[in-house]
C-alpha cells in the first residue's frame, strides 16, 4: 500500500517520462515532415502552457496576455533569422515603409548571442515592470485579467500600426530555422536536431517548474492563490513572490515563442491577440490547472485535436467543439484531464465499490 | 467649428461605448460576472436588426424601431438561458465564469459565421436617420444623435429600474447580501436570472445601434469588449455614474488622440493611459467602500 502511495506521488513524473520518450522516438516512427514540425510546435506550446500554469494554476493570477511574451520571444528570434538570411540588409517591409537603414532596435539582432540575450531580456524587463506596478497597486483577481487583456490589445495595436518596423499584419516571414532549412527530406537531419533540442528545452522547463512547485516556494504560491491576505499577514512579501513568478513565466513563454518560430517559419501579430492568449489558457484548463503535467497534456491534446479536426470537412465544427470542451471542462471538470484521472475516476470506482458492499 | 465637430464625435463615441458598457455595468458591476460573451450578444443584437429589416422590408424606419425591441427581447431570453445553464453553476468563481463565457463566445461567433457567412452584412439606415443636422457649418449626423438619445433613454430606464422599483430594490439587496435577501423571502435565483437577462438585453440594444455605423460580421462585438470592460473598471464597479464618466473619458480621449495619431496607435495610447491611471486608483473613479478584507 505504501509502495502504491509512493508511486502515486511520482505518477505525474512517470507520465511526463512516457510522453518525453514517445516524443524522442517519434521521428523514428513518423516519416512525414509536417507531422514532426507540428509535434515540435506542440512542445513549444507545452512550454508556454507550463509558464501559464505556474501563474494561473499555482498562483491564481489569470493572465490573458501571455501572447505578448510568446510573440516577443518569437519576434526576437525571427528578427535574428531574417537578418541572417538576407545578410543584414533591410527587409521588404522596411523598404516599403521607406526606411533608409536598419532601425536601432533591430541592430543587436544581427548577432546571435546578443539576439539571444534580448529574447530573454526584453520580456524580463517588460514583465518585471508590469508586474511591479500591477502588484504594487494590489490589482488582483479578475481585474488583473482585464488589465492584461487591455495590455495585450494595446501591444497588438502597436505592432499592427508600426508596420515598417514589425511587418504589420503579415509579421516577419521568409526565414529558415536556426540550423538552416528544415524542408524536404534532404534537410531532415536539421529538423530532427531542432526537434530534439526543443524536447530537451521542454524537459528542462518541466524539471525547473516541478523543482519550484515541489518545495516551499510552490507551497507559498498556492498559499497566495488560496488566501493572499493571510499569506501577507503571515509575514511574506506577497508582491515579490508574485512578481518573480510572473516574470519567470514571461521568460518561459518567450523561450517557447523563440523555439516556435523555428518550426513555423513565420511569426505574425495574430499570435499576440487576446483570443490566442485565451487559447493558451484553454490548453492549461483542459489539461488540468495546478499540475505541471496537466499543462503539457492539455497543450498536446488540444493541438492534436485541432490538427486532426480543423482541416477538411470538420473545419466549421472545430470551433463549436473547442467551445464546448472548454465550457464543460470549466463547469464540470475543474481539474481538467488530470483531474479526471486523479479525482473523478477514483471517486467513481470508490462509489461503485461502496454500492457493492451495501448490496 | 473643428472643435465643435471633435466634441460631437467624442460625445458620439462615448455614447456607443456607454451603450455597450451599460449591459456590462449590470452583469459585471452588479453581479460580478465577467461575461466575455457580452460582445457576442452585441453581435446578436446587430444581426437581429438585420433580420428584422429583411423580413419587414420597406424603407426600414418601422423595422428599425421594432428591431430595437426584438433585439432586446432576443438577447434577454438568450441571457436568461445562459444564466440558467452556465453562470448559475459558477457563482463565486469569477475567473471560471470569465473562461466559460469565452467558450460560449467562441460557439456564438462560429454560429454567426455558419448562418450568415464570414462576409459582413449591411443594415440599411432607416430613412429618418439618413441625413444630418447642419448648424453653422457643422453637420451632426442624425444616426449619431439618435444613438446619443437612445443611450440617455436607456440610462434613465436602468437607473429608474434599479432605484425606483421594488424589483430594483430586490436586485440590489440580493447583490449586496445574498443570504440576508434570501431570508427576507426574495427569490434570489429568479433575480439573478432576470438581472443577467437585462444586462444581456442591453447588449442587444447596443448591437442595434452599432449596426447603423458599419457592416456587421461575426467579430463585431470583439471590437468593443475590451473598451467596455475598461469603461466599467475605470468608472468603478457597481456604479452607473462611474460607468458614464468612464465611457466619456475613453470616448473623448480616443477622439482627441486620433486627431494626431492613427487609429490603432490612438487605441494603444488610450489603453495605456487608462492602465497607468488604474495604478493610482485601482478600484476606479468611484469606489464603493466596504470594510471586508477580501472583496471578491
Amino acid at each position: 500500500m505504501k509502495k502504491l502511495a509512493g508511486l502515486k506521488g511520482k505518477g505525474n513524473h512517470l507520465c511526463f517520462l512516457i510522453i518525453a520518450v514517445l516524443l524522442a522516438a517519434s521521428p523514428l516512427l513518423v516519416s512525414s515532415t509536417s507531422m514532426i514540425q507540428f509535434l515540435g510546435k506542440c512542445m513549444c506550446f507545452s512550454i508556454v502552457a507550463i509558464a501559464l500554469d505556474l501563474i494561473w494554476g499555482y498562483t491564481g493570477m489569470l493572465s490573458l496576455g501571455h501572447g505578448i511574451y510568446f510573440c516577443l520571444g518569437g519576434y526576437g528570434m525571427a528578427m535574428y533569422l531574417r537578418l541572417r538570411d538576407n545578410g543584414g540588409q533591410l527587409t521588404d517591409f522596411m523598404q516599403t515603409g521607406g526606411l533608409e537603414e536598419l532601425p536601432v532596435f533591430w541592430r543587436p539582432f544581427q548577432h546571435f548571442p546578443l539576439a539571444l540575450l534580448f529574447i530573454i531580456l526584453i520580456p524580463t524587463v517588460l514583465a518585471g515592470a508590469i508586474g511591479f506596478f500591477i502588484f504594487r497597486s494590489r490589482i488582483k483577481g479578475v481585474y488583473f485579467s482585464i488589465i492584461t487583456q487591455a495590455l495585450t490589445w494595446a501591444a497588438y495595436s502597436l505592432f499592427i500600426a508600426n508596420s515598417k518596423y514589425t511587418g504589420g499584419n503579415n509579421g516577419i516571414t521568409d526565414f529558415s530555422s536556426l540550423l538552416g532549412s528544415t524542408r524536404g527530406p534532404a534537410n531532415r537531419g536539421n529538423l530532427l536536431t531542432l526537434f530534439w533540442v526543443t524536447l530537451l528545452a521542454l524537459i528542462l522547463v518541466y524539471m525547473l517548474a516541478s523543482f519550484l512547485v515541489n518545495r516551499k516556494f510552490g507551497k507559498l504560491l498556492i498559499a497566495i492563490r488560496d488566501g493572499e491576505n493571510r499569506t501577507f499577514f503571515s509575514g511574506y512579501c506577497v508582491n515579490n513572490y508574485k512578481n518573480f513568478i510572473y516574470t519567470l513565466s514571461a521568460i518561459l513563454a518567450a523561450i517557447g515563442g523563440a523555439l516556435y518560430v523555428n518550426f513555423n517559419g513565420s511569426i505574425t501579430p495574430s499570435q499576440m491577440t487576446i483570443s490566442y492568449s485565451i487559447t493558451m489558457v484553454i490548453w492549461v484548463a483542459v489539461g488540468g490547472r495546478g499540475t505541471i503535467i496537466g499543462a503539457v497534456i492539455g497543450a498536446f491534446f488540444i493541438n492534436l485535436c485541432e490538427y486532426n479536426l480543423s482541416s477538411g470537412s470538420l473545419a466549421d465544427i472545430w470551433q463549436y467543439i473547442i467551445g464546448i470542451i472548454f465550457c464543460v471542462t470549466i463547469v464540470f471538470f475543474k481539474g481538467g484531464i488530470v483531474g479526471i484521472f486523479r479525482d473523478q475516476i477514483p471517486a467513481l470506482l470508490k462509489g461503485r465499490g461502496k454500492k457493492k458492499e451495501v448490496a | 467649428m473643428a472643435l465643435m465637430n471633435t466634441l460631437f464625435n467624442g460625445l458620439s463615441l462615448s455614447s456607443i461605448y456607454l451603450l455597450v458598457a451599460l449591459g456590462l455595468a449590470v452583469t459585471f458591476g452588479l453581479m460580478g460576472v465577467i461575461n466575455m460573451a457580452h460582445g457576442e450578444f452585441v453581435m446578436i443584437g446587430a444581426y437581429v436588426t438585420f433580420i428584422t429589416q429583411e423580413i419587414i422590408g420597406g424603407n426600414g424606419s418601422v423595422a428599425y424601431l421594432l428591431s430595437i425591441l426584438v433585439a432586446f427581447l432576443t438577447t434577454f431570453v438568450l441571457g436568461c438561458i445562459l444564466e440558467k445553464v452556465l453562470i448559475t453553476r459558477l457563482y463565486g468563481r469569477k475567473i471560471d465564469s470569465l473562461l466559460a463565457t469565452w467558450g460560449i463566445s467562441l460557439i456564438l461567433q462560429q454560429a454567426a459565421r455558419s448562418i450568415f457567412g464570414s462576409q459582413g452584412v449591411n443594415v440599411n439606415a432607416p430613412a429618418f436617420l439618413k441625413s444630418g443636422l447642419t448648424i453653422g457649418g457643422c453637420t451632426f449626423a442624425y444616426n449619431r444623435i439618435f444613438i446619443i438619445g437612445l443611450v440617455i433613454v436607456w440610462l434613465l430606464t436602468v437607473w429608474l429600474l434599479m432605484n425606483k422599483t421594488s424589483f430594483g430594490a430586490k436586485m440590489r439587496a440580493t447583490m449586496q447580501n445574498r443570504a440576508m435577501a434570501q431570508c427576507m423571502g426574495i427569490n434570489s435565483k429568479k433575480i439573478d436570472c432576470i438581472t443577467f437577462g437585462i444586462g444581456s438585453g442591453l447588449a442587444g440594444v447596443a448591437g442595434c445601434s452599432i449596426a447603423l455605423l458599419g457592416s456587421v460580421d461575426s467579430t463585431v462585438g470583439q471590437n468593443y469588449i475590451v473598451y467596455s470592460f475598461m469603461t466599467v473598471v475605470l468608472g468603478g464597479v457597481g456604479n452607473l455614474i462611474g460607468t458614464v464618466i468612464g465611457a466619456m473619458i475613453i470616448g473623448f480621449s480616443s477622439i482627441f488622440v486620433e486627431a494626431y495619431q492613427s487609429a490603432s496607435i490612438a487605441r494603444a495610447i488610450v489603453l495605456l493611459i487608462i492602465i497607468v491611471f488604474l495604478q493610482f486608483k485601482p478600484k476606479g473613479l468611484f469606489v464603493i467602500r466596504s470594510r471586508s478584507l477580501d472583496e471578491e
